[in-house]
């Protein structure tokens, strides 16, 4: 058993060597889903739910990096997306900044937030369990001052992002094709870490933490490079969406609206797998979008979905279907090597 | 009492017992000798039920034993002293005692007994277990095992972590339990002399495997365990 | 000092969600995540059956047996997997197991039961109390939490059972060797920790109302109760309890109710960071 303690997969995979066939996955992707809004006739209701699918896609790009590749749970994906977008926001609107400095401001907060939260579980040798309490309750903590900080938040009710109206930003076409970008920029970096020598490092301290010390592994400097890029990958969403929407509440960062659909989403897809998010990201929004009648009940099925996961599942999506792949393929021919 | 046959454990895919035959006779004392990763604490925690997943036919003065988790086996009568000791830490001495005989009711008389068998534990009674010194835990462990009147009582490395001085008196205390309560005992050691001078038979094992086996006065005269294990020539 | 009585009275119901929260992880190693809903699930039983025209006290031992049984049914079906595994990996897939549960609960509870509310706060009259004037439901629920903590207290320290719960808390594999049943010690936990639970809908109900919705906010409250406390210590959540209940309900009344929750969970945040063993320190168990 090996993976984030036993949840991930069998047996630590490395990614393909070659550059071409490392990246082709990430081109396929981004190719299919750059036809999508073509192909449904640009529809507005059927491209904000893309950008919504692009989002969480993105968004779990990120939590793999942190959970799937250095065994971190972080369960404040909300919050990190959530100061990024608040910090973004509050600098353009107090002092009239424009986006291209106040995202990369509040991208950059993210990042502090990401790598200070790792620094700490890092120095403190936090056990999973107590990273995973701190960090809930940094995302409470989050939430908890946006709705006391009225004055600089907008308590409960948020703040309306000034300026930025009838621009490209609000068009939907536009925001999927850039949250498209931003996706596929995510998945290239997870891919790029992976074949690098800090890659090479993630796999080992997943299998165990003493030993790739022993073999040389920086640990601490690995796992808060995993929760520096996670964090400024969670940012750039976080504040392009709210530039995008041009509104920003608590409830859209808010632990339940983000952070469990992340989850469902990487675990459906594949802890640890390149495009176990994005496969994960499709089949939630068109579920959700299939179970809407339900109303509450479509929180069942995402507990459901989790705990059949967890329980019988848990190589997700994208390796159990790889892995039928191969099946088939050794059973049809012999092998010739 | 007990009687052992073709006992295989391993370890994911690593078997590190293949294949062990193993008797002990009521009231004898047996020895499981061998060095380090030989098997010997594999092999006891086998038949202590400790590890689930290995072979063979265990049972336990002709009753059928194999498969059965360690608490049920402790219940019946088959005691494992590992030599991590297990004891709990933050309990007094007295609730480390009386544990041993869970689930019946605390015997004042047993307590007493065993007590008796090591004073050193009466000052100790109500401290807690984990502030004691290593040849006192080691007492505890014993004790606690002693609690439930065992039929058999296996015992790992008694000597781990003791220095030469305590490895005696434990030695010396273990035959006198032997005397005093006609105790089975089966007890794994790389302390071999130690082992041998307790024992009325000894197996050797080496890599998982048994390599010799005779009376502890035939082995101590065994020119290769001489070699081996009391560093004679 | 109405103010400190209020807060033990809130902290003692702290103490008695946080119990069987701890006692739970500290024996199995699960880190229920659905505890809270456990809660709704006893006040909902409890709501519906009052409303049937069942007698109180029948309804609410319903309520108790119900989340009791939930927790044990929890422990020998969806948790059996997780006993497989040792250490971090038990605790990070109970984690991740009862994280969903506790969302299928939620969904399930908040449809089925939207307007439900299990509220035993009949008029009742004030107490006099150390000069101060109390609510008399407050005095029965803190009675109430008092009695089940004390009985707890009483059991894992004087009987035959309590003394086998402590040591497969502390030593699996030492207890086993003693002759203690783990699965059996187990389910057994899993019965007293959700009864707790089911307790605690009793009680809150007595002073406020318990909602299909409460469920993530009473699991949030737990958590942090039982971090301060220390993880898997009783005798801390029963401390950390009343303690955070006193904190809770003087800067509820400086500070209003949403800068004193971010002060809660700094305090678990910092407990975790500088003392992981808890508020009473010493070597974890």
């Amino acid at each position: 058993m090996s993976g984030p303690l036993g949840l991930g997969p069998g047996g630590v995979v490395a990614p393909p060597a070659s550059s071409l066939r490392a990246y082709l996955p990430i081109v396929v992707a981004s190719v299919v889903l750059a036809l999508v809004p073509l192909s449904l006739g640009g529809s507005r209701y059927f491209l904000s739910l893309g950008v919504h699918l692009l989002v969480v896609a993105s968004y779990a790009v990120a939590f793999n990096l942190v959970f799937g590749s250095t065994s971190q749970l972080f369960l404040c994906q909300g919050a990190l997306a959530g100061a990024a977008a608040y910090c973004s926001v509050i600098l353009g609107n107090r002092y009239g900044l424009p986006l291209w400095l106040t995202i990369p401001a509040g991208v950059g907060l993210a990042a502090l937030l990401g790598g200070g939260l790792s620094w700490v579980a890092v120095s403190r040798r936090l056990e999973v369990i107590y990273l995973g309490i701190v960090t809930l309750a940094f995302s409470l903590v989050f939430t908890n001052l946006l709705l006391g900080g009225r004055e600089l938040t907008g308590g409960e009710t948020g703040l309306v992002v000034d300026g930025g109206a009838g621009t490209w930003l609000r068009s939907p076409a536009a925001a999927y094709y850039l949250f498209l970008a931003l996706l596929v920029g995510h998945l290239v970096v997870y891919r790029a870490i992976e074949r690098s020598r800090l890659g090479w490092g993630f796999r080992a301290l997943r299998d165990d933490e003493v030993a790739a010390a022993l073999a040389g592994v920086d640990v601490a400097r690995a796992k808060v490079t995993a929760g520096v890029v996670g964090a400024a990958m969670l940012g750039s969403v976080g504040a392009t969406f709210a530039a995008h929407e041009g509104f920003v509440s608590p409830t859209t960062f808010a632990f339940g609206e983000v952070d469990v659909r992340v989850l469902v989403v990487l675990a459906l897809g594949g802890v640890g797998t390149l495009l176990g998010p994005v496969v994960g990201a499709v089949v939630v929004t068109v579920v959700d979008e299939l179970l809407r009648p339900l109303g509450q009940l479509r929180l069942t099925v995402y507990g459901v979905v989790l705990v059949v996961i967890f329980l019988g599942f848990r190589q997700g999506m994208v390796r159990s279907v790889r892995s039928l792949w191969m099946r088939a393929g050794t059973r049809a021919g012999p092998r010739t090597d | 009492m007990l009687t052992v046959e073709g006992l295989r454990v391993a370890y994911g895919d690593i078997e590190v017992v293949h294949g062990l035959d193993l008797e002990v006779a009521a009231g004898e004392a047996v020895a499981l000798i061998g060095s380090n990763g030989a098997g010997k604490t594999a092999a006891l925690r086998a038949v202590a039920g400790l590890e689930p997943g290995c072979s063979g036919r265990v049972r336990l003065a002709g009753e059928e034993i194999t498969g059965l988790p360690a608490h049920a086996l402790a219940r019946r009568g088959l005691v494992y002293v590992p030599a991590e000791r297990r004891l709990f830490g933050a309990m007094t001495v007295r609730e480390n005692l009386v544990l041993g005989a869970h689930p019946e009711r605390p015997d004042r008389d047993r307590l007493a007994r065993v007590v008796e068998l090591f004073p050193r534990l009466a000052e100790r009674r109500s401290q807690p277990a984990g502030t004691l010194s290593g040849g006192e835990q080691q007492m505890v462990a014993v004790g606690r095992a002693l609690m439930r009147r065992p039929r058999l009582l296996l015992l790992d490395e008694p000597s781990t972590g003791l220095a030469p001085v305590l490895v005696e008196q434990v030695y010396a205390a273990f035959a006198r339990l032997r005397e005093a309560e006609a105790l089975t005992v089966l007890v794994a050691e790389q302390q071999v002399p130690a082992a041998l001078q307790l024992a009325d038979r000894a197996y050797v094992l080496e890599d998982g495997r048994i390599q010799l086996t005779g009376t502890a006065d035939e082995l101590t005269d065994d020119p290769r365990v001489r070699r081996a294990y009391l560093g004679l020539t | 000092m109405a103010l400190v009585l209020d807060g033990v009275a809130f902290g003692l119901q702290l103490a008695l969600l946080a119990t069987g929260l701890t006692l739970i992880y500290g024996l199995a190693g699960v880190l229920n995540l659905a505890h809270g809903q456990l809660v709704v699930a006893a006040a909902m039983v409890g709501a519906v059956a009052l409303g049937a025209g069942a007698p109180v006290l029948l309804a609410l031992g319903l309520a108790v047996v119900t989340a009791g049984a939930a927790a044990v049914l929890l422990d020998v079906t969806l948790l059996r997997p997780v006993y497989r595994l040792r250490g971090q990996a038990r605790v990070l897939l109970s984690l991740l197991l009862t994280l969903g549960v506790a969302f299928a609960a939620d969904g399930l509870l908040v449809h089925s039961f939207p307007f439900t509310r299990l509220n035993l706060s009949v008029a009742t009259p004030s107490v006099e109390l150390l000069g101060v004037t109390v609510r008399s439901a407050s005095v029965v629920a803190s009675l109430v939490a008092i009695v089940a903590l004390g009985g707890l207290v009483v059991l894992l320290r004087t009987t035959r059972v309590g003394r086998a719960i402590r040591s497969l808390t502390q030593d699996e594999e030492g207890a086993q060797l003693c002759g203690v049943d783990p699965g059996r010690t187990r389910r057994l936990v899993f019965v007293l920790g959700g009864s707790m639970a089911g307790l605690v809908a009793v009680t809150q109900g007595l002073v406020s109302s318990v909602g299909a919705t409460s469920g993530l906010d009473l699991t949030i409250f737990a958590l942090i109760v039982t971090v301060v406390g220390g993880l898997g210590r009783v005798s801390g959540a029963v401390v950390a309890g009343v303690l955070l209940g006193v904190v809770h309900a003087v800067a509820a009344f400086h500070i209003g109710t949403v800068l004193t929750f971010v002060i809660l969970l700094v305090a678990a945040i910092v407990v975790i960071l500088v003392r992981p063993s808890g508020i009473l320190g010493g070597a974890g168990s």
